[in-house]
């Protein structure tokens, strides 16, 4: 079981708990707000951008070449940023906090 | 040959643009996937700001108006976008999911009761028309005005296709809401503010004609291509049902492959280099959607159908500022569509296909068909 963290872009916290699936099905069954994720999860739209915490980066890992793809055309994308679709939530990321890119 | 041809593969290959030849213009198709969505990003280059001349052909001789708000360029664009997003956004709502799935499950029940039905005409067309009614929120029974138009609205080159239909019903629609304002979309574009002004009624029209026309053929070919689809390839309904959760790639990647708009043109203001091809101040270039989407540097195995692919970077919805406004309706339709199939189709048979060929200057390409006779028989 892992417990992440999201923060919106409005400040809001919403910390979830689970054991498997992607940070974005995470977030979408939660409705955290400013997780679109219109594509339903096959890295193609991009509305599942979430910034990793400084502390976690090494932990979720870098993003593959189509998610880079993506990544590198948006307006908000630094090097901590990840599309929230892509990762796989497994108990070695219990307590992960991650930000709701703003679009 | 493959199922689903690839018209743009050599020239991909080898330079990665094609130059087609529309109406006499010469116009560099770009076709990689990487140079297609960088060159989508930059508007100051390749601008959208250009009334009837972002598709290709332009539309001059088919409608009177400005599409909105897809004929702008930020940071107009951004704010004229914005007026219509709510509407855009209510197959989100709960009650607009379930009105549409007992829509797709009603048209597949009626197919299984017949022997044998034309797809287009009486399955693709219809099933449009009537989920369109549900995303803007007016009677069903608008549906069957819809219809009688044909599967698109208005086709530069078809003279009966030529948009006056279109334009007067949006015009009686548009006065009566003005005059007694509901809930629907076009009372929404009456009463509507755009930086703190209401919309002209020609902005109105720029709206409308887009939701009519944009989400017309593109949806008829997606679903169509389906149906054929399953036609072909027995086993892919039965691979959907055993597990509910292929079903939204597998709409993903209905879209990839039959990439229903081939491509759409950008205007470049001040000329531009695209891919070593010289585009003179106020020439164009086209945003090939087919071709990206066939990228073997980004899609393994590009012609084939894999339901399950993932990741898939599709660009069928386009790419950037402009990207589709209709998404979520199409999607919700299209998942809802196999959905409905999963549970209560067996198997469908293919008893006479006509394609739809999009013939042009430098390439050929299929768009779903122009006649598709099949038998739907049930679970
Ligand atoms: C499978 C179905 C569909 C496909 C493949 C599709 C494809 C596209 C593409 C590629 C674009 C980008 C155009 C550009 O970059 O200039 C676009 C834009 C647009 N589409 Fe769709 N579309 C579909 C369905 C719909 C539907 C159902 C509607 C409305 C009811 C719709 C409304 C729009 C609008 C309003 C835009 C303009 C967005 C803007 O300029 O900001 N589309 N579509
Ligand atoms: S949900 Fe679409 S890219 Fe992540």
């Amino acid at each position: 079981m892992a417990s992440i963290t999201f923060i919106t872009p409005s400040g809001a916290t919403r910390t979830v708990e689970r054991k498997d699936g992607s940070l974005m099905e995470a977030a979408v069954q939660n409705g955290v707000e400013g997780i679109d994720a219109d594509c339903g999860g096959v890295c193609s739209c991009a509305t599942c951008h979430i910034h990793v915490e400084p502390e976690w980066v090494d932990r979720v890992g870098p993003p593959g070449s189509a998610e880079r793809a993506l990544l590198e055309l948006q307006d908000v994308t630094n090097e901590r940023s990840r599309l929230a679709c892509q990762v796989r939530i497994n108990d070695a990321l219990d307590g992960l906090v991650v930000r709701v890119a703003a679009r | 040959m493959s199922e689903f041809p690839d018209p743009f593969r050599e020239h991909r290959q080898k330079s990665g643009v094609l130059v087609c030849p529309f109406q006499g213009e010469p116009v560099p198709m770009i076709l990689g996937y990487n140079e297609l969505r960088r060159a989508a990003k930059d508007w100051q280059t390749f601008s959208n700001n250009a009334p009837f001349r972002v598709p290709i052909p332009s539309e001059e001789s088919v409608r009177t108006v400005r599409q909105l708000p897809i004929e702008t360029d930020p940071p107009e664009h951004t704010n004229y976008r914005a007026v219509t997003e709510p509407f855009f956004k209510r197959p989100l709502l709960p009650d607009v999911i379930e009105r549409v799935r007992n829509l797709v499950g009603r048209m597949v029940e009626r197919t299984l009761d017949r022997d044998q039905i034309e797809v287009l005409s009486e399955f693709s067309l219809p099933l449009q028309a009537k989920a369109l009614t549900i995303l803007l929120n007016v009677p069903e029974s608008e549906a069957d005005i819809w219809v009688e138009w044909g599967v698109r609205v208005f086709d530069v080159g078809d003279p009966h296709a030529d948009g006056k239909n279109l334009d007067r019903y949006l015009t009686q629609r548009l006065d009566a809401a003005a005059a007694e304002p509901g809930a629907d979309f076009f009372s929404y574009l009456t009463q509507a503010e755009f930086r703190g002004r209401r919309l002209t009624r020609e902005e109105q029209m720029g709206f409308a004609n887009l939701a009519f026309a944009g989400g017309r053929h593109t949806v008829i070919h997606t679903v169509s291509t389906i149906i054929d689809y399953f036609a072909g390839h027995p086993d892919a309904l039965s691979f959907l049902r055993a597990d509910a959760r292929r079903i939204v790639p597998a709409v993903e990647e209905f879209v990839r492959i039959a990439s229903p708009l081939t491509h759409i043109g950008r205007v470049c203001h001040k000329g531009a280099q695209a891919l070593g091809e010289q585009v003179p101040p106020g020439g164009r270039v086209a945003l090939c959607w087919a071709s990206a989407n066939r990228d073997e540097n980004i899609f393994e195995d590009p012609d084939t159908v894999k339901l399950d692919r993932m990741p898939n970077p599709h660009v069928g919805f386009g790419s950037g500022h402009h990207s589709c406004m209709g998404a979520a309706h199409a999607r919700l339709l299209l998942r809802s569509l196999l959905s409905a199939l999963c549970e209560k189709v067996d198997r469908i048979e293919r008893i006479d296909a006509q394609p739809h060929i999009e013939k042009e200057a430098a390439y050929t390409r299929i768009t779903g068909f122009d006649r598709l006779v099949a038998r739907f028989i049930r679970l």
